[in-house]
Parts: structure tokens; C-alpha cells; sequence
């Protein structure tokens, strides 16, 4: 994958949609085909059958529950766009906070409060690695002097550069 | 340009008229041309290149020039996805209307048309979705494992798709799904490239 840039926004509720989609049939069918192959009677070929049921009948019913809860959230996220004019990542955590909010909103209050910090936190831990990640990536590609000069060749005292430190730090 | 004295020069060159000239390569001055008599010993370049009907943009490296499967798998997942929701749902309406309509308007009645509604859009939506997220898997390890991009990718992956999907029917369900696949893509396929078709049969008719 090179280079995944987002749809812009009405569209990237489709694509968020799909994606979600997809993780949940992948993940699900990955996990139904090993809970359907322990809970078979014994013998391979009444394992492998039970895990193909299994597969065929959860797999797409989580990735369905996925792509409610990506769809969601990328609406409320575009709403947010169109609302606040600007995308960062409070955006994301709002929207997944009320996302899982009104996926619960049938359980009752509690469950709703819940539901939502957990949303919120998800999405927080998410984009908070997606900060760290291009801090990390920007320090990895810095400026500074790209090769360690040898010793023996460099003048008795370096001399600071005229022009300050090139390395900049976020 | 002489009035067609030497009807030899026929090919790509014929095209432009200078069908009777027939220069000799030493008027070239050894320059070789490639499969064409040429326009005029001062203008020794290939006339393929003075044709102008593609697209021509210049690409980032390392660029594609259209976007692969890849990139649209997300989105045609989402698309059908959410189409078969729309879809389910109305079919759930339909047959919740019809199933409940001896019953008065009351709150029992309102609640059966509503469970209806949510569980035929899901099964559509997972229906729908599993076999477009199918679909764009064996689409994209076909263009990977070819290389090369076209309508055979398509028709190939709405075929496998179509076959996997049935394969726990038997011989007959497998051929049944293939067969649907391909009818399907094959008809998308032909509609994509309508007017490209058009052209070149009317072409070949003049």
C-alpha cells in the first residue's frame, strides 16, 4: 500500500464503510473458522466442515457490525468537518465517542456512557499513535548531517555552522 | 502529391498522402524510419507519432495512471454494502406490510414492520457486502499476479467470486454461481465499453 490518502468527505464515508467491512469479515471469518473447528465433534472432516458453517454464517454478520459502526462514525466525522471547518484529530474522537453512544442507545443511559468512553478512548489511543508515528518518522528523516565524518579528517575544533542547527524538532 | 504516379507506397505513410514520392534512403541520408515512407526528407519523423487520440499526461514516478483495484476495493465494498441496505430495507417494508395487513394501525404492528425492516437490510447489507468484499479479493490478486489491468480481470473475478460463493451446493451450485457470475460482469463489462464498441463496429462497416 503505498501512500493511502483518505477520500474526500462524502465519500469517505463509502470507503470507511467498506474498509470496517472488510476487517470484520477478514477478522470474524479468521476467528469463526477456529471457534467452528474446536466446537465440531471429532474426526477432520467434521472439523473442517463445522468450521466452514461457521465461517459462512458469522463472518459476514460481523463485518456487517463493522461497517454500521465505520459508516457511523465517518458520517459524524464529515458532519464535524462540514461543521467546524477544520479536521484534526478531536474530530475523530468525537465522532467515535458518539458513535458507540447511539449504537447503545437501546441498552439504557449506563450502557451509552460506557459505550462512548470506550469509543473515545479507542479512537484517542488511535490517533494518538498516528501523532507519535509521524513525530517518529519526521525525527527519522531529519535534516542533520547524514553521514559521521571521520575523526582523523575533521579540523582540530568544528566550528558551529554560520547557519544554526538544521535539525528541527516538532 | 504527384499525382499518385506509383501506387507502391501504401501502408501508415498512405494515410498522408505520400503514397507516389517514394523517397530512397540515401535522400534520407541513412536515417532509418520505421515501417512508413516518409512525409519529406527534411521531416524524417514517424507519422504513429503526429496521431493524437489518446490521453497524454505526464506521471509522478512511480505513479499509476488510473488507480488499481486496490485502492477502489474499499469503496466498492462500502457502495455494495450499503446499497444492499437501502435495498433490504425496503424489501423488509414490503414484506412486513404484507405480512401484517390484517392488523389494525397500532404500536405491535409498527414494531413486526420495524424488526422486518432491520433484519432483511442487514442480511442484504452482509450478503451484499461479502460478495463484493469476494469480488475485489480474487480482482486483486488476479491484476496482481497478471500485471496487467482490463475487463478479462473483471469477468475472471465475478466468475471465482460467483463459484466460491455457492461452492458448498455441489457441482451443479458451483457451475450455477459461475455462471451467474459471469453473466454479470460480463453484461457490466459490455456496458463499460458501449461506446468504444460502437465506434469500432462502425468503423468496420464503412
Amino acid at each position: 500500500m503505498e501512500e493511502y490518502a483518505r477520500e474526500p468527505c462524502p465519500w469517505r464515508i463509502v470507503d470507511d464503510c467498506g474498509g470496517a467491512f472488510t476487517m470484520g469479515a477478514i477478522g470474524g471469518g479468521i476467528f469463526q473458522a477456529i471457534k467452528g473447528f474446536r466446537n465440531s465433534p471429532v474426526g477432520v472432516n467434521h472439523r473442517l466442515r463445522g468450521s466452514l458453517t461457521a465461517i459462512k454464517t458469522r463472518a459476514p454478520q460481523l463485518g456487517g457490525s463493522f461497517a454500521v459502526w465505520g459508516g457511523l462514525f465517518s458520517m459524524i466525522d464529515c458532519s464535524m468537518v462540514r461543521m467546524r471547518g477544520k479536521e484534526d484529530p478531536w474530530n475523530s474522537i468525537t465522532s467515535g465517542a458518539l458513535t458507540g453512544a447511539i449504537l447503545a442507545a437501546r441498552n439504557g443511559p449506563v450502557a451509552m456512557v460506557g459505550s462512548a468512553a470506550m469509543g473515545g478512548i479507542l479512537l484517542a489511543l488511535i490517533e494518538g499513535a498516528g501523532i507519535l508515528l509521524t513525530r517518529f518518522a519526521s525525527t527519522q528523516f531529519a535534516n542533520g548531517p547524514q553521514f559521521s565524518d571521520d575523526p582523523s579528517q575533521l579540523p582540530p575544533a568544528p566550528s558551529p555552522s554560520p547557519f544554526g542547527d538544521y535539525r528541527q524538532y516538532q | 502529391m504527384e499525382g499518385g504516379s506509383n501506387s507502391k507506397g501504401t501502408g501508415l505513410g498512405g494515410l498522408f498522402g505520400t503514397g507516389g514520392v517514394g523517397y530512397s534512403n540515401a535522400d534520407l541520408a541513412g536515417v532509418p524510419l520505421t515501417g512508413m515512407s516518409p512525409l519529406s526528407p527534411y521531416l524524417n519523423l514517424d507519422p504513429r507519432y503526429l496521431v493524437q487520440d489518446t490521453d497524454e499526461f505526464i506521471l509522478p514516478t512511480g505513479a499509476n495512471k488510473t488507480r488499481g483495484r486496490f485502492e477502489l476495493a474499499f469503496f466498492t465494498i462500502g457502495g455494495c454494502c450499503m446499497t444492499g441496505a437501502a435495498f433490504g430495507a425496503l424489501n423488509g417494508l414490503r414484506l412486513g406490510l404484507k405480512e401484517t395487513h390484517n392488523m389494525a394501525w397500532s404500536k405491535p404492528r409498527n414494531v413486526q414492520i420495524l424488526n422486518m425492516v432491520t433484519r432483511q437490510g442487514a442480511l442484504w447489507a452482509n450478503t451484499l457486502g461479502s460478495l463484493a468484499l469476494l469480488y475485489s479479493a480474487f480482482g486483486v490478486i488476479i491484476e496482481k499476479t497478471r500485471g496487467a489491468e482490463d475487463d478479462l480481470n473483471t469477468i475472471a473475478a465475478g466468475t471465482l467470486t460467483g463459484m466460491l460463493y455457492k461452492s458448498t451446493g455441489g457441482v451443479r451450485g458451483i457451475a450455477r454461481g459461475g455462471i451467474a457470475g459471469l453473466t454479470l460482469t460480463g453484461l457490466y463489462a459490455l456496458y463499460n465499453n458501449w461506446e468504444h464498441m460502437k465506434d469500432s463496429i462502425a468503423g468496420q462497416s464503412l
